[in-house]
């Protein structure tokens, strides 16, 4: 919770502004709790700026004119030191400022260079460093909105960074000390989604010591990895590598486990994230649950006698729909937890199961929803894919042709334990297909605006590996892969791709235009063209299997907006940064694991797991984390407490309180984002936004119209 | 009364006139007037126009648009050759405002300017709107159901490709012409790979004849596997190329088909009750009369 | 195209280096294309969808795969006199399907725009443009059909440019606006005598 007051302090300062043509607007806040007279005297200081100009090689130098805007510099008001350097990031380019300010008694700092998104945190560690607060340093983006973007007009790129170092000063000129509010965290994590990289981040959390909820929607956990047969390249047993995990987290201490469970709320901040959690009626209860009902001996222990009576038969989506089961059901033999669930909207409440469960007493069909409320410190998304819906490209025919499966449904048939016990059969007529055609990119490097532009990244491998199992299963079988390219990327991946072209799989490099079928042996036929060989191809196969592109699984897009994270241009979560922080996000707290970044395989899945795992470890071990002092504050002397602004606020941290026998606003800081919404509303201009303040605002205003070129 | 400007292009006035009968008589029972659009052209040719050069084509296409523009009536007609030129010129020249600029710098020599305010529509997909005439009404006005016809549909290529710049839907299985023939009491019957061309496109009929045939023999060997008593379409540059193909196919490569091709409009006609005389279907180069048999 | 090495006739061409060499391709060319198509055939990344989509590659030696290669490379000559070119029906059925969503037909048609300025056109397509500059029609009306639209109580000139003559005029126009007629004659002339 954060505590106001205590560990902040403020310095209540009245600036003159260096231009008396501004309107100034001396407001500073102050606090009940100290007086004016007795805050901590810090001098009043006329505004002395430093000037750093950074050449950063030819990327600003090569567009600008570094001695004129340096010349320019020197005339500004309130300048009291200008430099330049190659590269002020460097460390003789810091010792610069520091020096500085030490020599030339400096009250703020000026750094025009890069974007501040890469080198404000630097400059503001060396201002002080330095010996001068941190937040009285200001940036002026010469580069990214300046050289780089006019790169071919020097005049105009030189013109334009006077304009930006002019602005910088100004607010320079007014900056004041502020120090950042340090808020506790939360001793504990959530990770929403229990597929492998769910699980492979709460284990690492739970065995970091970190509590942590797993939280996934369906009423198992393992994901898709669960529903494959073999994994590529080593062609390990996919349940086999995988349910030591699962029981793992079932029995891990630190995690709790809830499945047929939905984030259903967010409210908060990092360290401090209030979730609620939609616990949706399952139907059925697990032992504990049974135990704290005064149900002796009872709950769900996974027998399934109600399976066996209930009258209602429907398609295990488990088995992407080719196995039947019951209304009441579990997907597979090793769900995790054991615990039996009820499709609603297949169950017709006859109560056959109730009957059949007895003494347990474990189905409860009047159960509802449960909405739990927990707090974590922060929180991982690992919501994983949906494959696209492929009968969208009716070209070949998903959907229509009872032997066209897509590549998730071949895994099922050719697993052992699938809906055929690992018998490849066609679904038409349950024959044993010999020529099978795998078509890849299905939906994928599709610029049409019907499937994805992007590749799938992992379909290549698992064609190549379906491939391989279709030779070792079936005797005699040839598997055709038509292909535009084959992206065998990973450690062994080449080597894999080496060895199913030996094992006799052959390669056609042609993307198939179209299947048609012929209606009498529901045989399909393949157009091709053999590019290499220059030819086009008609080829006759018992079964087409689609390697058919990835999505976001459909409730992303409702659980990304509730933790603030964006999407990419390309649909999946955006990333921090795509190579220098692919596990977070521009939310702080929050990171991303898995396929729900991007398209991955389980080697990438896993190490981008443990990275958001690590990533999301380190506020919660270091048990505080310090939020920038962007916060709003109330002017009190001058708060009319009319609590107008109280419900404008996004993010609730507005309040009103009484003082002194009047109301007056109150800003709870660790909520507050600094977002301007009620500085810039204020009716009586009695909102103080920290570094952002209006008269910090309209000198920067004033002196770009104002302090135009010389 | 729904009503267009009739564009008749070349073929169907010239060598199947009973297709602009039928036409005329048949869409009058159903709600559609078409007038008469006095001076057209050839649409242009697109195959042949669009190969030579194609602002030939968007100027003498914006022509005959302009014809109707004249008239303030939206433009139908029964060919899928015309409907690229009429309909495809159309769009491009009231989206793109160089291409338009262009075409009225010649049309300025003959007195006349593209302003794009009418639209174009093939006869074939008005009958299926339910908001001009629709299936139902389409069975209603049946007197001689065709039944106990297997026909077969070629859809033809221009009228629906490709589908980002129409808006027919899926190009790789349509049914509605098929549903069309039902509604007339006939059997409408797929057969393999139904999508493809008939050969004659792209001024391939002229360029190279026996090319053009093969692709379309291809189409008859599938339609002998479903046992088709008729082909229907609605263009009648493929009425031409699967009528005389099919004599053209017995001259150079000895295979005698003997497949009744009717346009759309022919069959509505016929099971309209319009005669066969009245549908001059003795200027078929393929006899009708095997079908004709099995529903008079 | 085959650079030559000053060897007698016929072993030139058996030893012709075919070899691609840079002076064989030509930006401007891939320019015009995409500026007379509409089209990105620059972005074709050679998947075969085209082709296998094409009625007529199975039986000639068309490739429309290939004219959008040598549209991206820039190979004009090769592509304007390569007499495959006439062989694209105008289906469009590799438009339809091609995943990086460029129209192959098109660039064929613009292909054919440019070989044409070359003289380069097969004479059906210049008969054609001869039976429209006199009737206004690619297949004007003849005895027969005004006959039998006579019979089915139809006037025997369509009121098409047959039944109203004086709007050739204006088809007229716009084929010598573009010097089209002349051009057609001489060529028809030079080919046929």
């Amino acid at each position: 919770m954060a505590e106001k007051k205590t560990k902040k302090e403020t310095a209540p300062k009245k600036k003159e502004t260096a231009k008396p043509a501004a309107p100034v607007k001396t407001a500073a806040p102050v606090k009940t709790a100290a007086p004016a007279e007795k805050a901590p005297a810090k001098e009043q200081k006329e505004a002395r700026i430093g000037v750093f100009l950074c050449h950063c090689g030819t990327n600003i130098a090569g567009s600008v004119d570094i001695e004129d805007v340096q010349e320019y510099a020197k005339t500004l008001p309130n300048v009291a030191h200008v430099d330049n350097y190659q590269y002020m990031c460097s460390t003789p380019g810091q010792g610069k400022v520091k020096e500085a300010i030490k020599e030339h008694n400096l009250t703020g700092v000026v750094v025009a260079a890069c974007s501040p998104r890469l080198h404000e945190p630097t400059f503001r560690t060396a201002s002080k460093e330095g010996g001068l607060n941190p937040f009285r340093f200001e940036m002026a983006n010469i580069r990214e909105q300046g050289s780089w973007v006019h790169m071919h007009d020097r005049e105009g790129a030189t013109e334009k960074a006077k304009d930006a170092i002019r602005i910088a000063v100004a607010k320079a000129s007014l900056l004041q000390d502020l120090i950042p509010k340090s808020v506790p965290v939360e001793h504990a994590a959530m990770v929403v989604g229990a597929g492998i990289a769910g699980m492979q981040a709460a284990l690492d959390l739970a065995n970091a010591g970190i509590k942590t909820y797993l939280i996934e929607k369906n009423p198992t956990i393992g994901g898709r990895m669960s529903q494959l047969d073999k994994t590529f390249p080593t062609l390990d047993c996919s349940q086999c590598i995988l349910t030591p995990k699962m029981v793992d987290v079932g029995r891990n201490e630190n995690i709790e486990l809830m499945t047929c469970a939905e984030v259903e709320n967010v409210e908060g901040y990092i360290g401090n994230f209030d979730v609620t959690i939609r616990k949706k009626a399952r139907g059925v209860l697990s032992m504990e649950e049974a135990e704290a009902k005064g149900i002796v001996g009872g709950g769900c222990n996974g027998c399934g006698d109600c399976e066996v009576v209930c009258p209602v038969i429907k398609p295990n989506p488990f088995e992407m729909g080719m196995k039947p089961r019951k209304a009441i059901y579990i997907y597979h033999p090793q769900v995790v937890p054991l615990i039996y669930h009820i499709d609603w909207d297949s169950c017709i409440k006859c109560n056959l199961c109730v009957e059949a469960c007895g003494d347990k007493k474990a189905i409860d069909l009047e159960m509802q929803d449960e909405l739990v409320k927990v707090k974590v410190g922060t929180a991982i998304l690992a919501t994983g894919y949906d494959i696209f819906p492929i009968e969208k490209k009716d070209e070949w025919g998903y959907k229509k042709y009872e032997n066209v499966v897509t590549s998730l449904e071949f895994e099922r048939l050719i697993c052992a334990s699938g809906p055929t016990g690992g018998h490849l059969v066609r679904p038409s007529d349950g024959a044993t297909p010999k020529k099978v055609a795998f078509l890849l990119c299905a939906g994928s490097r599709d610029s049409t605006g019907i499937g994805h532009p992007y590749c799938s990244r992992f379909c290549c491998m698992y064609s190549l590996k379906h491939a391989h199992q279709i030779i070792e299963k079936i005797p005699d079988a040839q598997p055709y892969l038509f292909y535009m390219d084959i992206r065998s990327f990973g450690k062994m991946y080449e080597e894999f791709y080496y060895r199913i072209q030996d094992e006799g799989a052959k390669f056609m490099r042609g993307r198939v235009a179209n299947v048609l079928e012929d209606p009498t042996t529901k045989n399909l036929i393949i157009n091709a063209e053999d590019t290499l060989l220059n030819r086009p191809i008609s080829l006759e196969v018992d079964m087409v299997v689609l390697a058919a592109a990835v999505e976001p699984a459909a409730e992303t897009d409702k659980t990304r907006k509730l933790f603030g994270v964006s999407r990419s241009m390309d649909g999946w979560l955006l990333e921090a940064h795509p190579k220098l922080n692919p596990c977070g996000t521009t939310t702080a707290g929050v990171f991303l694991a898995g396929v729900c970044q991007g398209p991955k395989d389980i080697p990438d899945t896993v190490a981008s797991s443990e990275g958001a795992a690590s990533a999301a470890s380190i506020p919660i071990h270091m048990g505080e984390v310090e939020l920038e002092p962007y916060f709003a504050q109330c002017i009190e002397e001058k708060c009319a407490g009319c609590g107008m602004c109280v419900n404008l606020c996004p993010y609730q941290a507005l309040s009103l309180v009484e003082k002194d026998g009047r109301k007056v606003m109150q800003v709870t800081e660790a909520k507050c984002k600094g977002c301007g919404t009620c500085g810039g509303f204020c009716p009586g201009g009695a909102i103080w936004m920290q570094h952002f303040a209006t008269p910090q605002i309209i000198a920067q205003i004033d002196a770009f119209l104002l302090g135009g070129a010389k | 009364m729904h009503e267009y400007a009739f564009f008749l292009g070349c073929i169907a006035p010239n060598r199947y006139p009973g297709c602009e009968a039928a036409a005329i008589k048949t869409s009058e029972k159903l709600g559609i007037k078409l007038l008469e659009l006095q001076g057209a052209s050839c649409c242009p040719a697109p195959g042949a126009f669009g190969s030579i050069d194609l602002n030939i084509w968007y100027a003498m296409a914006a022509r005959n648009l302009l014809l109707a523009e004249q008239m303030k009536k939206d433009i139908a007609l029964i060919c899928n050759g015309c409907y690229k030129s009429i309909y495809e010129v159309n769009e491009k020249l009231k989206h793109h405002k160089e291409l338009r600029e262009g075409v009225n710098e010649v049309l300025k020599g003959i007195d006349m300017e593209f302003k794009g305010t009418i639209d174009v529509w093939h006869l074939a997909e008005l009958l299926y709107d339910p908001k001009i005439c629709g299936l139902q009404k389409i069975r209603d006005s049946v007197t001689v159901p065709l039944e106990g016809t297997r026909i077969a549909v070629h859809y033809g290529c221009h009228l629906m490709k490709p589908k980002k710049e129409r808006h027919f839907g899926s190009t790789e299985h349509p049914y509605w012409i098929e549903e069309m023939v039902a509604a007339l009491g006939a059997e409408p019957v797929e057969y393999r790979n139904k999508m493809l061309c008939c050969g004659a496109g792209g001024g391939v009929r002229g360029y190279d004849l026996v090319h053009a045939i093969d692709i379309t023999n291809e189409k008859m060997i599938n339609l002998r596997e479903v046992k088709a008593d008729a082909l229907t379409e609605v263009c009648p540059f493929c009425q031409l190329q699967f009528d005389r193909g099919q004599i053209e196919i017995e001259e150079k490569f000895g295979v005698k088909w003997g497949l009744p091709v009717l346009h759309y409009n022919e069959l509505l006609g016929l099971a309209q009750g319009m005669s066969p005389q009245e549908l001059a279907l003795d200027l078929h180069a393929v006899s009708c009369e095997p079908f004709l048999e099995k529903i008079l | 195209m085959q650079r030559t090495k000053g060897y007698p006739e016929a072993l030139d061409k058996k030893l012709a280096d075919t070899r691609l060499f840079e002076d064989e391709r030509h930006p401007d060319f891939t320019k015009t294309i995409e500026k007379i198509s509409m089209t990105i055939p620059h972005m074709c990344y050679q998947c075969g969808t085209c082709t296998a989509s094409c009625p007529s590659a199975p039986r000639s030696s068309y490739r429309i795969r290939k004219f959008v290669r040598r549209a991206l490379l820039g190979l004009e000559d090769e592509s304007l006199t390569d007499p495959d070119l006439w062989l694209c029906t105008t289906c469009y059925s590799c438009t339809d399907r091609c995943p990086r969503d460029i129209a192959p037909t098109d660039v064929i048609m613009a292909m054919r725009n440019l070989a044409a300025k070359r003289d380069i056109i097969p004479v059906n397509f210049l008969k054609t443009v001869q039976a429209i500059y006199t009737t206004g029609h690619g297949v004007p009306n003849n005895d027969v059909n005004r006959a039998a639209r006579k019979k089915l109580g139809l006037n025997p000139e369509p009121p098409t440019t047959h039944g109203f003559p004086q709007y050739v005029k204006g088809i007229q126009y716009i084929l010598d606006y573009f010097g089209l007629k002349e051009r057609a004659d001489k060529i028809v002339k030079e080919r046929e005598g």
